[in-house]
């Protein structure tokens, strides 16, 4: 298809006159135009684009014939008829000087641009030609129309006359018909009761003959059109006759399509009628209309004036409308529009103002349709007012806009179209990255993925394919390919383009020859010897089979017509060819499999099978006729044949659900004829020879069936010749895109199982639906139609200047070629439901629910069913949503669809939506039930529009208990929101942050408010490894505590903290520590607070063992292990320090221990990327170690001395550090291997500590919840954390509370019975286990003993001073350190560092300290 | 046999500085002939990146290298090498990474590892140009036991925003969250902050038009004007241009106008003192215009060049080399008198004695999206060998 590009260029006359052009003509071979001026005829050149010769009448003779006003050129471009304006039609004779040529430069002497090359002038230069007036002839009365017509010219003149003259005899050869002469009538078959035209003043405005209908389209001066005709061979006034159209009473002009065999007639009131002839009744047959419409066009579509012209492209493609308001329309043949300038960037400037459209007076294509020469109408208007400057003067009205277009105009061939590829006057567009990426299927994800590879499997090939074609048709980008300048200079224009398969490699066919270029290679290959490729002229187009390129051309020096086949990879020469002579001029030419199909000029088909010849160094290809079928029967002009292919598509698709591999068989002929597309059927009715013993040249026997019509008005047609099994309604069914009506699909229909077919049901169903775009390339498997849409980028904002008004980048936005794709499984779908076929409909369905915009489908179909049926005015008799909403129900996307469509519709729509679909409230359940929250979220919002509060609350707290229970912490927030706004009855949306909200919501309590504003901030806002207390302190009464007391009436919080006290509960009741602590990081919730108030119920352990393995189990902890020897072994512990001092020797030795560890501890987390990984990987290599011996164990130290403190914290299945570790085999060797020798127990010792532990996000995550309960006085909960950690020093700090505290007996009681469980469970199920109870158990006696003399406790507090004192300065830090100091004396030798690593969580966490969380407890 | 697929899922076309992802699958092919004893087994492989660079003897002069005993290495050798057998010499290699250690694959089993690594910030883009060339591969290396190691190279192409190492993600530390039940994917979110800092930043540097017109004239007198829209693009955009003849004096036959590189060893490194600069052209546009008042091109910076550049050994700059074809003459308005006596008829001379001259502006190509570029890679994304 064709599309603007650029802006269009200006030309300048080289002459000095006021004169401005007012009409312009091409020759036949568009290559020269000639200009009418009223007194000048010039003539231009198309390339380079300059004035070759200029003639100008005396003023005498020019006011006697009046001004010049059209000129037709002789067939031969050798002469030029000119009309003038008082019936005066001048022949000039255009004598070529041979061989001569204009403005050839001359460099000087020694310039490096002196150009060697013979054909340099012949390419670069115009050539030279003279006009000389040869003859007038005076008709007398004013012409109105002047057309070219082989030997004659034929002149329409205002008195009614027709007159043919001869362009050599000009004075004998003249004859007149008189038009009332001419009998006319509806149709050809009722010729007798054909009326005469009647009056007299009847004459013809315009006309147009018509080659391939023989005939001329007419405007009479009425208005009215028709059609005339010569009955038999000679154009004599007694043989005419002439046919009516029927309705159309206001034509102003009118343009034949001699390919399509089509007239199209502008009207008065904007619009064109195309029509067609009947074939058999000879009658006018209106084909389409082309009309602006008001939806795209309101401000013009009812004010364009009359239609002024209509110039049809030279591939008879497009159409090009002008109106007397001026604009630019673009036409595909069968009506799809493509450009219109009347409306958008062509119409306002960038700051709104309207722009004056571009008149036209006159307009002609240039070759190959690469320009459209336009004479500005507005420039002789506004010459007279413009001659301010000189310069303006002789800027002539003359633009040339310049046009891509689509490969497919000009080279139909059909293996090839998956690819989008537009050509350029010198370069060619694709569709980049497709190609390619068929290839190499890659995953959509631009960003990586941390998940393990094992997860995704081994490369599936297919999912990923249309996966990753889904983005890059969000790309709009295109692969400009610049075609070689060289073979464009010799032989522009390019005529043909293809791409192969892959779309990795081009061939362009010019004047001359051809040449081809690699995407990979970025090398275009030209032929070496440039007489070869002078000496051809393809004819019939190009194709790429596989490495091969198979043309059908004429050699001129052999005189004879060839097919050939060239090989990519050798060098572009004959030598390398493959020749075969062919009997007559190939007009088109395609590939299907391994079968060439020509179509000849003498109208018949013939079939070569090509073959691949591996021998020798240069493979070759050759060629053997398979089978010759004549078409000429059915043909009457081979011109209008626009494209022939051969493809699998046969009617009976019962047979071939059996038998698919015959689906790929070359099956039948399509033909495309003036856009009838008529299908050629191999006849398999006679004696078949079973396949199994017939050699491929007998199967070339079978013949064909007559020609069967399948679809009128085709433009284009796509078939493949791929099959698949999953897929084969989409791949066996043909698409044909039929321009103004859209596309349609000839849809197989398959009949389920192995059933025969019913039979009411045909088998294949021809179903039309429209898209928005126009198609280019059917992507079959992907259900994708992929185009291209002309977009526009306004410019004229940078030109401030007023006297840039005459810039053409003010007056025309910059025109670009975007990319487009569609689905359209949705209509075809739809359309299966209409005609009641569910069950093809299911198939195709399912065939494509892999796509990834197949839920997209689903709801465009609901989308587009629901928008009709409920907004039509009349009720509809036999409603389709109900079906819809069925057919819906068979995939498991209904619910999800059926709530997106619904969020996309208005609100009004709803009621009819779910009368169809059913009940929200029960959807609602259902998606519940089918654990799909999102969704069931948002059927909520529904059930709240369309319920009571009530309900929606009731299904609220229903989803809000749901998602916590599920963990989906982002609904829970939202639903928190959700409940509080439909309680409030306020439609202000809360707070957006759910932690800065989560405070005021969850303080039920006024005392815990400022503890869990500190703990939130903290989490919040302060960087990990800073240790900065100050910030959280200062802010325990901020401007949340203030919305807590205005919203403290309100029930709602009361309500969600119910909720989440509930939930919390049954948490800690079920031992899910990780779950209660992610739960309390996403929501918020205030954890000390709430577990100081559960303390003596939920937050009681009821069986430690249980807890214990739960909680190895929930954080990935490795049970522990008896080491093979001396368990009690000081280097354990000590190992841990020795990193340690070893950092603190290097970088910190000046800071205090404490701030080391707490560093250490915090920072481990989030750390630039690769560092991390080195460390990991380090670990990793610890990891390896242990596993495969000692004997590489010093290649592997080094890194955990040099490179961080970090790597006695991690471990070996540590899952999510970084992804490059996620495997467990994964390694990494550092390579500055370094010599540190470790005895080989030591390394074991080593790697077993590393064992002993679980991950560090585990440890971390750990000590976190140990200090919340701590503070918390869950003395139960510590000690189990203390046992899994096996840190001694936790349970000596648990005991010291114990003692200081007010601890209840009965908690002393319970921790000692758990402890024994667990001692006994370790001797029996774990006795790695055993020796940290040992480690214990002199503290747990001892303070079973002081339990058991507890009399007064609160004589015994050592730690109170300090308290105090704390309590008094709300610094605590430093203080807060002094205790620990005084603390760790009391614990045992061995735990200072544990000791340490406590402080360093209280540090990490922010947590108010120990003492101060005691406190609290007193006071409550 | 063993056969070795790597795969760069995003594509083969990285910003320095993003994450590298490589998935490598190693499988043992089930044929007709295997049983259960035809299990493989492969020592180790590792994987390392590399930057290899390489130079013309005849136009660089680089220092001698101490780096020349990997050439002469043999092809037994155990040590893993990833640029071994190649030319030039490694400027630039990530720590190797362990895959496994000896990985055991039954008949038809395939196991999938994936390889990360972050791609140097400072490193040079991919480049090949006529002097110099930098090219980035990720090597797989492989060994059977007893077997010398088998290489497999999966080359892909790196952009080289300038500046992005400057920004530092200032953020960073302050968003990490120390709750620990808050993690998230930090390395993640890191590489898309960089990707679309890189977008933002592209977008910033090349999305603004203002017109920039330039007489052109030589010494004979005024030719004519020519604007263009921006100096900064990115690959893979259009430079659009136009040209005013009409308000020239001097007639201008042909103009051409090419897109080109310029590629220039920095002074010390250069063979011979003052070798000029070799320039490559990436498109261009030529046109009649003699008869032509306003004209407009389109040149496309192809997606596959490499945006301008400076190491301590080479540049790369852009520009725009015009020549126009003008002629000697001044061209005079062929006046046609109004009451002229006789018909004329006004033809173009045959020909027009011409100067040549020719004109740069240099222009700034920048980098684009990776994954846009990765469209019209050469590299194939996918790599295998077998062994």
């Amino acid at each position: 298809m064709y599309f603007l590009s650029g802006w269009p260029k200006r030309l300048r006359c080289p002459l000095e006159t006021l004169e401005q052009p007012l009409h312009i003509q091409t020759d036949p071979q568009r290559v020269f135009f000639a200009v009418l001026a009223p007194s000048q005829l010039s003539i231009w050149y198309s390339r380079p684009s300059v004035l070759i010769v200029s003639y100008k009448e005396l003023s005498k003779p020019a006011s006697q014939f009046g001004p010049y006003k059209q000129a037709e050129w002789r067939p031969d471009s050798t002469m030029i008829a000119v009309s003038t304006a008082n019936g005066y039609i001048l022949f000039f004779d255009i004598p070529s000087s041979r061989d001569k040529y204009l403005y050839e430069p001359v460099y000087p002497k020694g310039s490096p641009h002196v150009k060697g090359t013979p054909r340099y002038k012949e390419e670069q230069c115009a050539p030279l030609l003279n006009l000389e007036m040869k003859k007038v002839l005076d008709l007398q009365a004013s012409i109105t129309s002047l057309q070219s017509m082989l030997e004659d010219l034929l002149v329409a003149t205002a008195d009614g006359l027709l007159h043919l003259i001869h362009w050599d005899g000009m004075t004998n050869g003249r004859k007149a018909i008189n038009l009332s002469t001419v009998p006319f009538s509806v149709d050809l078959q009722s010729s007798r009761a054909g009326s005469f035209l009647g009056f007299e003043d009847i004459h013809i405005r315009d006309m147009e003959y018509c080659a391939t209908l023989d005939g001329f389209a007419a405007v009479f001066n009425d208005g009215r059109v028709g059609f005339i005709t010569p009955i038999s061979s000679r154009l004599i006034a007694e043989q005419l006759r002439g046919v009516w159209a029927q309705d159309v009473f206001d034509g102003t002009c009118v343009a034949v399509n001699n390919k399509y065999r089509l007239m199209a007639f502008g009207c008065a009131n904007g619009s064109v009628q195309v029509y067609t002839i009947d074939n058999s009744t000879g009658a006018m047959q209106l084909s389409h209309k082309l009309e602006l419409t008001p939806k795209q066009y309101p401000d013009i579509w009812n004010k364009t004036g009359p239609v002024k012209l209509m110039r049809w492209s030279p591939d008879n493609c497009v159409v090009m409308v002008t109106w007397e308001c001026g604009g630019l329309s673009l036409w595909s043949v069968f009506g799809a529009q493509l450009i219109c300038t009347l409306g958008g960037d062509f119409a306002y400037l960038s700051d709104g103002t309207k722009k004056d459209p571009l008149k036209i007076s006159s307009m002609s294509w240039g070759s190959e349709g690469y320009h459209l020469w336009v004479i500005d109408g507005n420039c002789s208007l506004n010459a007279g007012c413009d001659i301010d400057t000189k310069n303006e003067a002789h800027q002539l009205g003359i633009l040339q806009f310049q046009f891509i277009k689509s490969a497919l105009t000009a080279n139909t061939c059909m293996s090839n179209q998956e690819q989008v590829l537009l050509q350029g006057e010198d370069r060619l567009y694709l569709n980049c990255g497709d190609a390619t990426q068929a290839q190499n299927p890659r995953s959509a994800s631009a960003r990586s993925d941390h998940k393990p590879i094992r997860e995704r499997g081994p490369f599936l090939e297919g999912s990923l394919d249309s996966q990753g074609l889904s983005t890059l048709l969000g790309h709009r980008h295109w692969h400009v390919v610049q075609i070689h300048s060289t073979y464009l200079e010799s032989n522009w224009p390019i005529r043909f383009s293809a791409i192969d398969k892959l779309g990795q490699n081009v061939a362009v066919v010019g004047k001359f020859g051809f040449a081809h270029y690699s995407l990979l290679t970025k090398k275009w290959k030209l032929f070496g010897n440039i007489t070869q490729e002078q000496n051809m002229i393809v004819t019939g187009g190009i194709a790429w089979w596989n490495d091969f390129i198979v043309l059908a051309c004429y050699n001129l020096s052999d005189r004879q017509e060839e097919l050939r086949i060239y090989l990519r990879t050798s060098n572009l020469d004959n030598a390398f060819a493959h020749v075969t002579k062919v009997q007559a001029e190939t007009l088109l030419l395609s590939v299907f499999r391994d079968i060439v199909i020509l179509f000849r000029a003498d109208c018949s088909i013939c079939l070569y099978s090509i073959e691949r010849q591996p021998d020798g160094p240069n493979p070759t290809a050759s060629i053997q006729v398979l089978q010759e079928v004549s078409m000429s029967r059915y043909i009457p002009h081979p011109f209008l044949v626009v494209s022939v292919t051969l493809t699998s598509v046969r009617t009976e698709t019962g047979i071939t659900l059996k038998m698919p591999q015959q689906a790929c068989e070359a099956e039948s002929i399509m033909l495309n004829l003036a856009g009838q597309l008529i299908m050629v059927q191999r006849d398999r009715s006679g004696p078949q020879i079973r396949e199994k013993d017939s050699s491929p040249n007998q199967r070339k026997l079978l013949p064909f069936c007559a020609p069967v019509v399948l679809a009128q008005s085709v433009e284009n047609v796509w078939t493949t010749c791929r099959a698949n099994k999953q897929k084969r309604h989409l791949l066996e069914a043909l698409w044909l895109s039929c321009g103004g009506s859209g596309m349609k699909v000839w849809l197989p229909l398959f009949p389920r199982d192995h059933r025969k077919p019913h039979s009411f049901l045909s088998r294949r169903i021809m179903l039309p639906f429209h898209i928005n775009i126009y198609p280019l390339a059917v992507l079959f498997e992907d259900a994708l139609v992929l185009g291209a849409v002309n977009d526009t980028v306004l410019y004229d904002c940078l030109y401030t200047h007023s006297s840039a008004r005459q810039h053409l980048e003010v007056l025309f936005p910059f025109c670009i070629v975007e990319r487009t794709s569609q689905i359209y499984l949705h209509h075809i779908l739809r359309q299966l439901l209409v005609r009641n076929l569910g069950e093809q409909a299911l198939l195709l369905a399912h065939s494509c629910a892999t796509l990834p915009y197949f839920p997209h489908v689903l709801e465009l179909m609901l989308h587009e069913v629901l928008e009709e049926e409920a907004t039509s005015r009349e009720p509809i008799p036999d409603p389709l949503l109900p079906t819809v909403a069925k057919f819906i129900t068979e995939f498991p996307l209904f619910l999800q669809t059926v709530v997106h469509c619904a969020r996309k519709t208005e609100y009004a729509l709803w009621n009819y939506l779910f009368a169809a679909v059913g009940n929200p409230k029960d959807l609602f359940e259902e998606c519940l039930m089918a654990q799909d929250l999102d969704t069931a979220a948002s059927y909520l919002i529904i059930l709240q529009n369309m319920e009571v509060p009530a309900v929606s609350r009731q299904h609220a707290t229903l989803l809000f208990n749901t998602a916590l229970e599920q963990g989906k912490w982002d609904l829970c927030r939202h639903m928190i929101r959700f409940l509080k706004a439909i309680g409030s009855g306020e439609s202000e949306t809360p707070p957006p942050t759910p932690t800065t909200q989560e405070p005021s919501s969850t303080g039920g309590f006024e005392f815990f408010r400022h503890r869990s504003i500190s703990l939130s901030q903290s989490a919040e806002n302060l960087p990990a490894n800073k240790f900065n207390l100050q910030k959280t302190l200062s802010m325990p009464s901020g401007p949340s505590g203030k919305r807590w007391s205005k919203d403290s009436d309100c029930a709602e919080n009361m309500y969600i903290d119910m909720m989440l006290w509930r939930h919390a509960r049954r948490l800690l009741e079920e031992i899910r520590l990780k779950d209660l602590g992610c739960f309390a990081a996403q929501l918020g919730f205030e954890l000390i607070g709430w577990l100081c108030k559960e303390r003596a119920r939920a937050a009681r352990v009821e069986d430690f063992v249980i807890a214990l393995k739960r909680l190895h189990k929930d954080f990935l902890w490795p049970f522990p292990v008896i080491p093979a020897f001396s368990v009690n072994s000081p280097f354990k512990n000590g190992k841990y320090k020795t990193a340690v001092g070893e950092q603190l020797l290097k970088s910190q030795s000046a800071d205090s221990f404490l701030n080391v560890e707490m560093d250490m501890g915090v920072s481990s987390a989030p750390q630039s990327h690769s560092w991390l990984s080195t460390i990991n990987s380090s670990q990793r290599e610890m990891d390896t170690v242990s596993s495969h011996g000692p004997h590489m164990q010093d290649a592997f130290l080094s890194p955990l001395l040099n490179k961080g403190d970090e790597c006695s914290i991690g471990s070996a299945t540590d899952l999510t550090e970084t992804s490059s570790i996620v495997d467990g085999d994964w390694t990494m060797v550092d390579e500055n291997i370094s010599t540190l020798s470790l005895t080989q127990s030591e390394l074991e010792h080593i790697s077993l500590e590393l064992a002993s532990k679980g991950p560090h996000k585990s440890q971390v995550q750990l000590r976190y919840l140990l200090h919340i309960f701590m503070e918390a006085g869950c003395l139960d909960w510590c000690i189990i954390i203390g046992l899994i950690l096996k840190e001694s020093s936790i349970i000596n700090q648990v005991f010291i509370i114990m003692q200081s505290s007010d601890a209840d007996g009965e908690l002393w009681q319970n921790i000692r019975t758990g402890l024994h469980a667990v001692d006994r469970w370790a001797s029996t199920d774990c006795p790695g286990y055993k020796p940290f109870l040992n480690v214990i158990k002199p503290q747990l006696q001892k303070l079973s003993e002081i339990s058991e003399e507890q009399v007064q406790p609160e004589a015994f507090q050592p730690v109170n001073p300090c308290k105090v004192t704390e309590q008094a300065s709300p610094r605590a830090e430093e203080s807060r350190s002094l205790t620990c100091h005084s603390t760790s004396p009391q614990s045992d030798s061995g735990s200072s560092s544990v000791s340490r690593h406590e402080e360093d969580m209280s540090g990490a966490e922010e947590e108010d300290p120990l003492q101060e969380g005691s406190y609290d407890c007193t006071v409550s | 046999m063993i056969e070795v697929l790597a795969q760069l899922s995003r594509g083969p076309v990285f910003l320095a500085g993003e994450m590298l992802e490589c998935g490598i699958v190693f499988t043992n092919p089930l044929s007709a002939t295997s049983t259960s004893a035809s299990s493989e087994m492969l020592a180790w492989a590792s994987a390392q990146i590399h930057c290899q660079f390489h130079s013309s003897e005849s136009r660089v002069a680089l220092p001698p290298s101490d780096d020349s005993k990997h050439d002469v290495q043999a092809a037994n050798e155990t040590v893993f090498v990833p640029n071994r057998g190649e030319r030039g010499q490694c400027i630039l290699s990530t720590p190797p990474k362990i895959l496994f250690c000896d990985l055991r694959l039954d008949p038809g089993e395939s196991k999938s590892y994936s390889y990360c690594e972050t791609l140097p910030v400072d490193g040079p883009p991919s480049f090949r140009g006529q002097s110099v060339k930098y090219v980035y591969k990720l090597t797989i290396g492989c060994q059977r036991v007893n077997s010398p190691i088998k290489l497999l190279r999966v080359p892909f192409r790196v952009l080289v925003l300038h500046g992005l190492k400057d920004y530092q993600f200032p953020q960073d530390e302050v968003v990490a969250p120390s709750n620990p039940f808050l993690e998230e994917e930090e390395g993640v979110k890191k590489d898309s902050r960089l990707a679309d800092l890189a977008t933002e930043l592209l977008m910033a540097a090349t999305s603004r038009r203002s017109l920039h017109m330039y007489n052109i004239s030589n010494t004979r007198g005024k030719v004519g004007k020519f604007g263009i829209f921006k100096t900064v693009y990115k690959i893979g955009e259009d430079i659009l241009g136009t040209f005013n003849f009409s308000e020239g004096d001097i007639p201008c036959l042909q103009y051409s106008v090419s897109l080109q590189t310029e590629e220039s060893i920095q002074e010390e490194f250069q063979r011979r003192h003052g070798q000029p600069v070799s320039y490559s052209t990436h498109a261009r546009h030529q046109e009649s215009c003699l008869h032509t008042a306003r004209s407009s091109f389109s040149l496309p910076v192809p997606l596959s060049s490499t945006p301008g550049f400076t190491t301590n050994i080479v540049s790369l700059k852009w520009r725009l080399h015009f020549e126009f074809v003008t002629s000697r003459k001044l061209g005079e308005a062929h006046t046609v008198p109004e009451n002229q006596s006789e018909t004329i008829t006004w033809t173009g001379v045959e020909q027009i004695e011409v100067d040549t001259f020719s004109w740069d502006l240099p222009i700034k190509v920048l980098p684009t999206n990776p994954v846009l570029a990765s469209y019209v890679s050469q590299f194939s994304s996918t790599n295998s060998i077998t062994i």
